[in-house]
């Protein structure tokens, strides 16, 4: 039933002021009541196994509360279990879509309780192939964005792109999904000598045909614009107050990226702009991930040209044992921030793991906005926040 | 012998049946290149592995549903929940009586077929309640509920869009249409209608549920909305119908505006054989059709009445107007 304010016609609805519920003589006389409808989580725009209980006023949303927790793995306490190193594979299947970037938090909390240094070039190939892994996380979440408005075709041209990224990481860390490839002190190989070139091309391929497959069919699109202007806007006090990072952050206007202002690995060596929207909209949200991989692009060229030689690995002894302490790594994951706590009790297997994973933090919006939407509006709202089941549910 | 087949009872029998017929293989060619269409927008090829060059994917596909259980939810309304498609799939079959496909070629020549055209397609959002009400399930409730008041609205637009040309032709059959635009393609109503032309089809888009306007079917948010308990061949029904029915209003608009089997040059004459040019308008349709929808987004609701009420009505009633002061001006 409707909360006390909802039948007064106060409506405290926080989404958008547009839809409107039924007014409340005209519930009254026909005695209508509110239905209540699970969205999940076997459904096709929920990113995963998301379950969504709704409130439908009509179409509108009244309530919207979501419930997670049907892929969890127990990751953090099965981590607590295994060697330090052997931590490294598990954390590849926490947010799917970005490996390398889950990788590459967990082995810099590692490493900040060891005493070691990285080799330049291991640095520089680790934010190589994280950029990468932005470009083909980012790519599909704009697919995503358009199948959920119901575009069909969008998804394929940026499943081509992932699919020629994949195909890139399979040269270099022999397998397309569970790299395994950043490990601690280094990465696990150096790149083939034939990959930069690879690289250069794919690129060069990517900036040709961006602008017509991602740009002019989506953003030319009148419908697609009628769909997402002011679907989910957020305040940027709002979105601080809720810790959103990464892209639903910075669609708000707040300047914040985890590789400028808290810099690790080889970001300080490279040039690269942070991109900010008004809007705080979905359109926003999809104008930054387009400049982001833009961005993604200028740094893939500038570690490439700059590429150090020498070792990719450090010398870290045959077991790893970090003294008592805690470790704590950060990095800008294709979601926001993705931070790793580990605790060491100066055995070989670390005392405590702790993710903090952005599509986990990120989906705290979902109840606080969907409110107040129409019900279609829920599947562009899901594609601003762009959550990975693996990620939330750990 | 063939004087009996040409007995009233006998030759409407004979050409129904040939038409349902005509329709069903219709839905599976359609289903075949909606899907070569889509390939060919994606990068890739389509089916191409069943008979020479997947030719034969349709049949398959029937073979498929067929041998596929017809399941209903528990609590379905059962006797609603079948007859739900057999209510979609008639009146798209129906409405082919009144096409002519060649000079005297038409089933049977009513001298109110637009009437009966938009009357017998209005049925078809019956189809879509009872398939949402018979399912007992809140996502096809809701899909039905969108499609009615869909399809509700859109008649309004239609109808009036139809107007233009009937103030023209002075008459209210399909054949009379025809013979008015006789003589070249510059004497085809889609030039003085054009307005009009673009209502009926975006309407006609509406009307079949297609993208852009395919809210409830809406398969990212009500994942297919009022046929998603349908398993099998009920299933097969339901997608035939929302083909039948493309083919039928791509029919209608080819008549209606592009001149049905009048030839775009008069030279270009065919005689009997005429049928071909309405084939060749109505494939260009409802190749546009596919077109918009393998790139467009769906519409939301409000966004699709607003579309409907207050700006396509308004277009048709100011070209009633003009179309009128021009009937009287020359």
């Amino acid at each position: 039933m409707l909360s006390e304010e909802h039948v007064k016609g106060e409506t405290a609805l926080s989404g958008r002021a547009s839809a409107r519920l039924t007014a409340p003589d005209v519930r009254t006389e026909f005695g209508l009541e509110t239905l209540d409808m699970n969205m999940g989580p076997q459904h096709p725009a929920m990113h995963g196994l998301l379950r969504l209980v709704l409130e439908l006023d009509g179409e509108t949303v009244v309530r919207c509360d979501p419930i997670m927790g049907y892929l969890h793995r127990c990751q953090e306490k099965i981590a607590e279990n295994r060697m330090y190193p052997a931590v490294i594979p598990l954390t590849d299947r926490l947010d799917y879509f970005a490996n390398m970037h889950m990788e590459h938090g967990y082995v810099l909390a590692v490493e900040d309780m060891l005493d070691v240094e990285i080799p330049p070039r291991a640095e520089a190939i680790r934010v190589l192939m994280c950029e990468l892994m932005r470009i083909a996380s980012h790519t599909p979440s704009i697919g995503f964005l358009m199948l959920e408005l119901g575009a069909f075709t969008p998804i394929l041209y940026s499943f081509r792109e992932r699919e020629r990224i994949q195909t890139i990481f399979e040269a270099v860390t022999g397998a397309r999904m569970m790299f395994h490839y950043i490990r601690l002190g280094g990465v696990k190989a150096d790149l083939p000598p034939d990959i930069p070139e690879k690289i250069w091309e794919y690129i060069e391929d990517l900036e040709s045909n961006f602008q017509r497959d991602f740009v002019d069919l989506i953003e030319g699109n009148e419908i697609f614009i009628a769909r997402t202007r002011g679907v989910g806007r957020i305040t940027p006090e709002k979105a601080l107050e809720m810790g959103l990072t990464g892209p639903p952050l910075r669609c708000t206007g707040v300047d914040m990226d985890l590789r400028r202002d808290y810099p690790y690995s080889w970001y300080p060596n490279v040039d690269f702009d942070v991109i900010t929207d008004e809007g705080g909209d979905v359109e926003a949200s999809y104008r930054v991930r387009i400049k982001e991989i833009l961005q993604s692009i200028r740094i893939i060229k500038q570690v490439l040209e700059n590429l150090p030689e020498g070792e990719v690995m450090a010398d870290m002894g045959r077991r790893i044992r970090p003294a008592e302490g805690e470790g704590f790594g950060r990095v800008e994951s294709p979601r926001g921030e993705f931070a790793v706590h580990v605790v060491s009790d100066g055995s070989d297997t670390p005392y405590r793991v702790h993710y903090r994973d952005p599509s986990f933090v990120n989906m705290q919006l979902l109840q606080e906005i969907i409110p107040g939407h129409y019900l279609p509006d829920i599947m562009p709202i899901m594609g601003l926040i762009d959550p990975v089941s693996g990620g939330w549910d750990k | 012998m063939l004087e009996i087949l040409n007995q009233e009872p006998i030759r409407f029998i004979l050409a129904f049946g040939a038409t349902i017929f005509l329709v069903l293989n219709l839905a599976a060619i359609l289903t075949m290149a909606e899907r070569k269409v889509a390939g060919y927008i994606q990068m890739r090829y389509g089916p191409n592995r069943v008979g020479p060059r997947g030719l034969l994917q349709p049949a398959a596909d029937v073979f498929k549903l067929f041998t596929k259980e017809n399941l209903a939810p528990t609590k379905a309304d059962l006797w609603t929940f079948l007859i739900a498609p057999i209510a979609m799939f008639l009146p798209a079959a129906l409405v082919w009586i009144v096409i002519p496909f060649a000079p005297g070629a038409v089933i049977a020549d009513l001298n109110v077929a637009i009437v009966f055209f938009l009357a017998i397609t209005s049925i078809s959002s019956l189809g879509i309640i009872m398939a949402g009400y018979g399912s007992r399930s809140n996502f096809s409730l809701l899909g039905a509920l969108r499609g009615a008041a869909q399809i509700v609205s859109y008649e309004v637009p239609m109808i009036l869009s139809l107007l233009g040309v009937i103030m023209l032709t002075g008459s209210l059959s399909l054949v009379d249409m025809v013979s008015n635009q006789a003589g070249g393609f510059w004497n085809w109503h889609f030039i003085s209608q054009f307005p009009m032309f673009l209502v009926f089809y975006i309407a006609g888009l509406a009307e079949v549920q297609r993208v852009p306007f395919d809210l409830a079917e809406g398969e990212s948010e009500i994942v297919g909305g009022f046929q998603i308990e349908y398993s099998g061949m009920t299933w097969g029904l339901i997608q035939a119908a929302e083909f039948a029915a493309m083919g039928v209003i791509s029919a209608v608009a080819a008549t209606v505006f592009l001149g049905g089997w009048q030839p775009p040059l008069p030279f270009l004459d065919l005689g009997q054989f005429n049928f071909i040019w309405l084939g060749l308008k109505v494939s260009l349709i409802i190749f546009t059709f596919q077109l918009i929808r393998w790139s467009l987004p769906r519409f939301r609701m409000d966004q699709l009445m607003d579309l409907g009420w207050k700006i396509l009505v308004p277009i048709c009633v100011a070209w009633i107007f003009v179309t009128a002061a021009a009937m009287l001006v020359f």
